[in-house]
């Protein structure tokens, strides 16, 4: 047939055609002035990957400091080692799963039990019971400590107190004697981020104000000159994180007293208000109206309210009286909410001119938080807010993030990276990452 | 509460230009020509002035190749190799040396075939784009005087979309959900021309293409979302949505300095302002799922062709154009689905007559988008778009 070599061609040209793909050239990242052969990150439970009320496995590789390290390869960055839990105990300390909703749309949460890392429980004589997990042994890059407070980096026996930092320490508690700083730069760094300072206010906040205190500003202001100096002692970069707003956070603002009020009406028009017990000054308590600037935590059990509690004068309903206020563990009253915003702002500065003295990056994560909490979100068409569960930013103990929450501060954090050190290193792909998971 | 919001668009890149294969070898002009049965689309009022009847079809397999480079990254995502199938179908027949013509056309001045795949960036803005309008038009054509002609012609047009998109909502193993509107709807339209036979030679074509609203009714909405919020997004569901397909006016010339050589001039002005938003309206609303109202804001676009033909023997014609046109997105308002942008294309033909009354044509046109760097107003999708089509095309015309 004569023909067919005519079909030959124009089969190869449409072949040729398909693999002449348009491309857009685009420059080599770049690792500007800084090096990231050796990247570490110190902080709390944001900096572990904890989620979903615990530090889990999964948790664990979503950690922001995970993917910056992962975005960093392209530009000269090293291997990054997590203290990952095993796969056989990939549940870590345990962590919480949406389950399902109930009729009127609130969400159920189920503890997962099984295949935890729990390795026993120490009481601690004056502090209470510590849970320790199995411990980890290989290298470390991701130094992040559920819990810790920047008032505890140079607390020597802080091993012993707190099981997620135990686990990493080679010692069993109550023998170890190595404080954060010491663990953290004992082996050396080219380039660390680092944010801690949350647990300094957000324990506080999250106790109602009830179950622990404030950092003072100076003492903060202290540790955190002579942190940076000490992770810059030998030359590292680095970038730090401010201290977002408390408030920012779907802990405080998923359960409103407004809204309890509504409840309450339903069924009783009469009440006119709920109770709590509010900071008046100082360390004086005592009961009053709630506002709507009163913020209920999301633990709070609502069921709680209307049950009858016994007082001088008899048996009167939970919440709906003077006389029987909300507990103040259970609310972080309009004049805690000033007191810690307070806090949070003097640390914030303290940031900020540590890290202008010393050269660093900043990624600023209280107007990141602030400006989510005002107006939302818009990344790559997710729409995203500050919302517990719909928002798709944090999980669901409503202060930690979810996958998409933590590539999202990635990102921030790299930007800041960046632009600091004339850096070009390429931001992750947050639509890689999910937001709370629905079954 | 999560706002589920299709996007469902078309450009410049989706006026499709390829409605004969003679005109597109010559940069697809013809609105100043009377040249074949194509005439019934460019140039309704040339179709009197065709010395011939025609029965003629050809279709113009189009690869429309787009890569996305994400701001800030060295990642490059292309689009999936699929081949979209324009076609064309005209019949003119009057009687012989009458001053009338009736005609028949069939074509598909609008679509678009995107596949960008489940796994890119922008998969909560568009995965999958599939829309195809196919236009009728029955057509009269009358020769007033023997240097002016004119015509008008009906159009009914039929339209089918399937339009596919992640949504944010992970399942327990982390997958996003899916949304897909299918659908199908019709609108209706007119085109009109007249053509000018000059005392110098030149001939003179002018013709304006309505907007026809194309409006899909009960389209099936099929959302695959976790199991615990399928109450938020009921089954089955039907959408509502109407789109504009813009009105064109062209203005054509031809010159003719010897029977070797035809050169032709086209320009059209594409109205493409009457796309203001977008807007799909579920049958069935829930706090999840609300009507969606999307601001797209495009201007009027403009296209400038020019196209020449020689005729080396009796047998063989060689073809060759070249034009360029402005974007009708404007900047913040591109989407994936149709990363429009300025474009020139160029274009080559070869016409061979395979008997008397038959003719071969074949055309093959290139074109390019230029890149385009843009941050969408809406869903805040940022990076770089570069698009190439490659469109080979044949046809076979007969006439008498």
């Amino acid at each position: 047939m004569k023909n067919f070599k005519h079909y030959i061609y124009i089969v190869a040209g449409l072949v040729w055609l398909s693999a002449c793909k348009p491309e857009i050239n685009t420059p080599k990242p770049s690792h500007g002035s800084a090096d990231f052969s050796r990247y570490i990150a110190i902080g709390n439970s944001l900096t572990a990957g904890y989620a979903d009320g615990g530090l889990y496995r999964a948790g664990q590789q979503n950690s922001y400091p995970s993917i910056i390290a992962q975005q960093m390869q392209q530009v000269g960055g090293g291997t990054f080692s997590q203290p990952l839990f095993t796969t056989d105990q990939a549940n870590g300390s345990g962590y919480l799963t949406l389950t399902g909703f109930n009729p009127d749309g609130t969400p159920i949460t189920t503890p997962v039990t099984t295949n935890l890392a729990v390795r026993g429980i120490l009481p601690v004589p004056g502090f209470g019971n510590v849970t320790l997990y199995t411990k980890y042994t290989g290298d470390i890059n991701n130094y992040g400590v559920p819990g810790i407070k920047l008032q505890q980096i140079t607390y020597a026996p802080y091993g012993n107190l707190n099981g997620f930092y135990e686990r990493l320490l080679p010692n069993d508690a109550p023998t170890n004697n190595t404080a954060y700083i010491d663990f953290v730069t004992a082996k050396p760094f080219t380039f660390f981020s680092n944010w801690l300072g949350n647990n300094d206010a957000l324990s506080y906040a999250t106790s109602g104000g009830a179950g622990d205190v404030l950092t003072d500003k100076s003492q903060f202001a202290q540790l955190y000159a002579y942190l940076i100096a000490r992770m810059t002692a030998n030359g590292a970069k680095g970038v730090v994180a401010t201290v977002p707003d408390v408030t920012s956070i779907p802990y405080f603002n998923t359960i409103t007293t407004t809204a309890i009020l509504a409840g309450v009406q339903k069924a009783n028009p009469q009440v006119q208000a709920i109770y709590i017990n509010a900071l008046v000054s100082g360390t004086t308590y005592a009961p009053r109206a709630a506002t709507a600037k009163d913020l209920i935590i999301l633990t709070f059990p609502t069921s709680k309210i209307g049950q009858p509690v016994q007082t001088p004068y008899g048996a009167l309903p939970y919440g709906l009286t003077p006389y029987t206020p909300i507990d103040n563990q259970y609310v972080l009253d309009a004049n805690e909410v000033a007191l810690t915003e307070d806090y949070v702002d003097s640390y914030n500065a303290t940031i900020k001119a540590v890290a202008a003295s010393k050269g660093l990056a900043v990624f600023d994560a209280h107007t990141f938080l602030q400006n989510l909490k005002e107006h939302g979100l818009v990344e790559q068409g997710v729409q995203l807010s500050s919302a517990y569960i719909s928002g798709g930013i944090f999980s669901l103990d409503g202060i930690h993030l979810t996958p998409r929450g933590y590539a999202i501060v990635a990102n921030g954090f790299i930007g800041a990276i960046n632009a600091k050190y004339g850096a070009s290193i390429p931001m992750a792909d947050v639509s890689n990452y999910n937001g709370v998971k629905f079954p | 509460m999560l706002i589920i919001a299709p996007v469902l668009s078309y450009a410049q890149g989706f006026q499709v230009n390829l409605e004969g294969e003679k005109q597109i070898g010559m940069g697809h002009t013809g609105t100043g020509l009377a040249q074949d049965g194509a005439a019934v689309f460019f140039n309704p009022g040339a179709v009197a002035m065709l010395p011939q009847n025609y029965v003629q079809g050809g279709i113009s397999p189009l690869m429309f190749q787009s890569v996305f480079n994400p701001a800030g990254t060295t990642e490059q995502f292309h689009t999936a190799n699929k081949i979209a199938p324009p076609f064309t179908f005209y019949g003119v027949w009057g009687p012989k040396d009458g001053i009338w013509k009736l005609g028949l056309g069939v074509y598909t001045p609008f679509g678009g075939l995107t596949d960008w795949g489940t796994t890119w960036p922008g998969k909560y803005s568009s995965e999958l784009l599939d829309l195809k309008a196919f236009y009728f038009q029955p057509t009269l054509s009358v020769k007033v005087t023997d240097f002016m002609s004119i015509g008008a012609g009906f159009v009914y047009n039929y339209g089918t979309v399937d339009l596919t998109r992640a949504i944010p909502l992970a399942n327990g193993s982390g997958q996003p959900g899916q949304a897909e509107l299918k659908g199908n709807g019709h609108g209706y339209g007119w085109n009109a021309g007249v053509y000018f036979k000059t005392e110098s030679g030149v001939t003179v074509g002018i013709t304006h293409r309505s907007q026809v609203t194309t409006t899909i009714n009960g389209g099936d909405a099929m959302f695959t979302v976790p199991a615990s919020l399928q109450a938020q997004f009921p089954q089955p569901n039907q959408f509502t949505a109407s789109i504009p397909l813009p009105a064109t006016n062209s203005v054509g010339f031809g010159f003719h300095p010897n029977s070797k050589w035809t050169y032709v001039l086209d320009m059209n002005f594409v109205s493409w302002h009457v796309y203001k938003t977008l807007s799909f309206d579920y049958k069935i609303n829930t706090p999840f799922l609300q009507d969606t109202n999307e601001p797209r804001d495009y201007v009027d676009a403009f296209t400038f062709r020019i196209g020449t033909q020689y005729q080396a023997c009796q047998k063989w014609a060689v073809r060759a154009g070249a034009g360029f046109a402005t974007a009708a997105a404007p900047d913040n308002y591109v989407t994936p689905e149709v990363p429009d942008a300025a474009r020139y294309f160029l274009t080559v033909g070869l016409g061979y007559k395979l008997a008397s009354r038959l003719d071969l044509d074949a055309s093959f046109e290139f074109e390019h988008l230029n890149a385009r760097t843009q941050t969408n107003a809406y869903t805040q999708l940022s990076g770089t778009y570069s698009s190439h089509v490659y469109i080979p095309g044949i046809s076979l015309s007969y006439h008498w």
